[in-house]
């Protein structure tokens, strides 16, 4: 945590510690490739790959999709060393994404009967 | 007045001000995308239809998830660049980062074109086909109606001269043929109350109309003025009598009925003989040819042709057909393949080559995936064997020669009575909720990088006296902009396989 904290001031920036444009420039580009050769896999499960389900299909092609999104937060946007008030903001919107994207299974639950549907 | 810390961070949140700003902000837009994305969850799990899915075309998706990577990297690449202190680095970061927006709004832009002009025509028996509706010209009318008038009903009220747009030709023997911009001439018919007719020669113009218009609604004002002031000493005629002797309060009420209506006929009188009345009849020398899509109008029949602003054609119907040049087939949606209606306007020969390939495509299927009991049930195989698209499978559907000229090729094209249509349209948000949703989710994403470059192309253009001044405030702006340019990048790498894969 302690270390976190130190990267979180640099990310903050401090005048004293102007970063290595090179080094990191590199990582953000490896970042990059990661993700495009990513979105090649993701095109390949699509249509060359079949899991027996197409519903398997979907699962692979989003947990794809969650990871090049896991990178982009963590390295482009330094989710991996910030301060603790934007993981706080964050873990709300969180919770209501969730809830969101679980809100359609209400309709399942309780779906509308075809004798209200029937005059 | 200085805005505290733009530069260092607060002692309490351990961040600068605007970073806290930006996070609240995608925050906040995490949970609108998230309602979006359940929205399209709960309408792909609920849908009645087949759900379209590998049916945008890939490439343009793909390139424009490359371009939106690329330009994350040369975003972050930016900032880390004026960490640097490199100014220059940071200008070409940005540059290739407005480049890539520009790029990628410029593929949307394609995409969207193709589907606004691609449309989908739903048969009454739930057959589909997709296509062109035929370009109109001399001899084809495209999917619009025709109609041919001789008399026309302007209502003063709403009609406008929009109408005239429809307006192909006044010639006899070229009903599709170009708009001709030649004055209309007219002779028009106001009715009197008497049930007789005062005529006059006009020519339509929006300032004939505008004039009419003026001096009609100025005589009905001057009317309602005059009934009003009438009006108002009805409660008064009520009030000075006695209670209890109604008949002479009722007395009063209709004398002043009877002034009322008096008034109403003297501004009749005075309109009639100023040629003037809510609706004016013209009557032209030749019969006028119009063509209009569907949507404009009110109502239509043999006789009729009603505009929604309220003008009226007289005439008779020319054709009702929707003149298409089919490039997909789909019947997913047909009970029996064998009888659809398609095969009633695209012939016996492209049925019996549709069967074969259904066939090919079902035992193809069982082949490939031999575990499924019932292929004919399964969604892969209904959509690969009852939905033929020519430019993606012409090598198994259709022959070289005739995969080059299909487009314009008289086979492909049908002529199908509006009777026979369910539903028609482009492929734009009204054809279906697929449709709906992809155009909401993808526009409203676009907007973010509309909104997005313009901020980046703000902090380029007029950075440098900030650079000069404190390299590290830009530095942060940057950094916040970056964040949100990243955020916009992240919808994309679900919006991607969502649409266009799965």
């Amino acid at each position: 945590m302690d270390q976190a904290t130190e990267h979180s001031h640099d990310s903050q920036g401090s005048h004293d510690h102007p970063i290595d444009l090179r080094k990191t420039v590199r990582t953000y580009l490896k970042v990059g490739a990661t993700l495009i050769l990513f979105t090649f896999i993701t095109w390949g499960v699509a249509y060359f790959v079949d899991l027996g389900d197409e519903h398997l299909n979907i699962a692979l092609g989003l947990l794809i999709a969650a990871f090049k999104v896991t990178l982009v937060c963590l390295i482009f946007m330094h989710l991996n060393h910030e301060r603790g008030l934007i993981y706080k903001t964050l873990l709300f919107s969180m919770i209501f994404f969730a809830a969101m994207m679980f809100l359609f299974c209400l309709a399942f639950y309780s779906p509308i009967e075809d004798s209200f549907l029937k005059p | 007045m200085q805005i505290p810390y733009e530069v260092e961070a607060r002692p309490d949140t351990g961040l600068y001000n605007a970073k806290v700003g930006i996070w609240l902000f995608l925050a906040s837009e995490v949970m609108l995308f998230g309602g979006l994305f359940s929205s399209y969850v709960f309408l792909r799990l609920g849908a009645d239809f087949p759900w379209p899915f590998h049916e945008l075309k890939v490439l343009p998706g793909f390139i424009n998830t490359m371009v939106l990577i690329a330009s994350s990297v040369s975003v972050v690449a930016a900032w880390a660049s004026l960490k640097a202190r490199r100014y220059g680095w940071y200008q070409v970061n940005m540059i290739i980062t407005l480049l890539c927006a520009l790029g990628f709004m410029g593929i949307k832009s394609y995409e969207y074109y193709f589907k606004f002009v691609h449309y989908s025509l739903k048969l009454s028996d739930g057959s589909v086909v997709a296509g062109h509706p035929k370009h109109v010209d001399d001899t084809h009318h495209g999917d619009r109606i025709a109609f041919q008038a001789d008399r026309i009903t302007i209502n003063l009220k709403s009609s406008n001269l929009e109408f005239l747009d429809g307006l192909r030709s006044g010639r006899e023997n070229a009903p599709y043929g170009e708009p001709e911009t030649k004055e209309l001439k007219f002779k028009t018919k106001v009715e009197k109350p008497d049930k007789s007719f005062i005529s006059s020669d006009i020519t339509l113009t929006d300032s004939w109309l505008k004039e009419k218009s003026e001096a009609y609604w100025a005589l009905k004002e001057e009317e309602s003025y005059a009934v009003i002031a009438l009006e108002t000493q009805k409660p008064l005629a009520r009030q000075s009598d006695s209670d209890g002797v109604k008949a002479d309060k009722q007395t009063k009420v209709d004398a002043i009925n009877k002034q009322i209506a008096a008034v109403q006929k003297e501004f009749a009188d005075k309109a009639a003989a100023a040629g003037l009345s809510e609706t004016i009849l013209l009557e032209s020398a030749q019969p006028l040819t119009f063509l209009n899509k569907e949507k404009g109008l009110m109502k239509y029949g043999a006789s009729e042709y009603s505009f929604r602003e309220g003008t009226v054609l007289h005439g008779k119907l020319l054709a009702d057909t929707i003149q298409f040049n089919v490039d997909t087939i789909d019947l997913r949606q047909t009970v029996d393949i064998e009888k659809s209606l398609v095969w009633k306007h695209l012939g016996t020969e492209l049925k019996q080559r549709f069967m074969r390939y259904s066939n090919e495509r079902v035992e193809e299927f069982k082949k490939h995936r031999p575990k499924i009991a019932e292929p004919e049930k399964n969604v892969v195989c209904q959509r690969d064997s009852l939905r033929v698209e020519f430019g993606n499978e012409k090598k198994k559907f259709m022959s070289e020669e005739e995969a080059d000229s299909y487009l314009h090729d008289e086979k492909y094209m049908i002529s199908v009575p509006r009777s026979e249509k369910r539903f028609y349209s482009n492929f734009s948000p009204s054809l279906s909720p697929y449709y709906a949703i992809y155009f909401l989710m993808t526009g409203l994403h676009g907007l973010h990088v509309i909104g997005g470059a313009i901020v980046l192309g703000w902090f380029l253009f007029t950075g440098r006296k900030m650079y000069l001044r404190n390299p590290e405030h830009l530095a942060n702006r940057v950094e916040v902009g970056g964040l949100f340019w990243h955020f916009v990048d992240l919808v994309w790498i679900f919006l991607f396989p969502l649409y266009y894969l799965m």
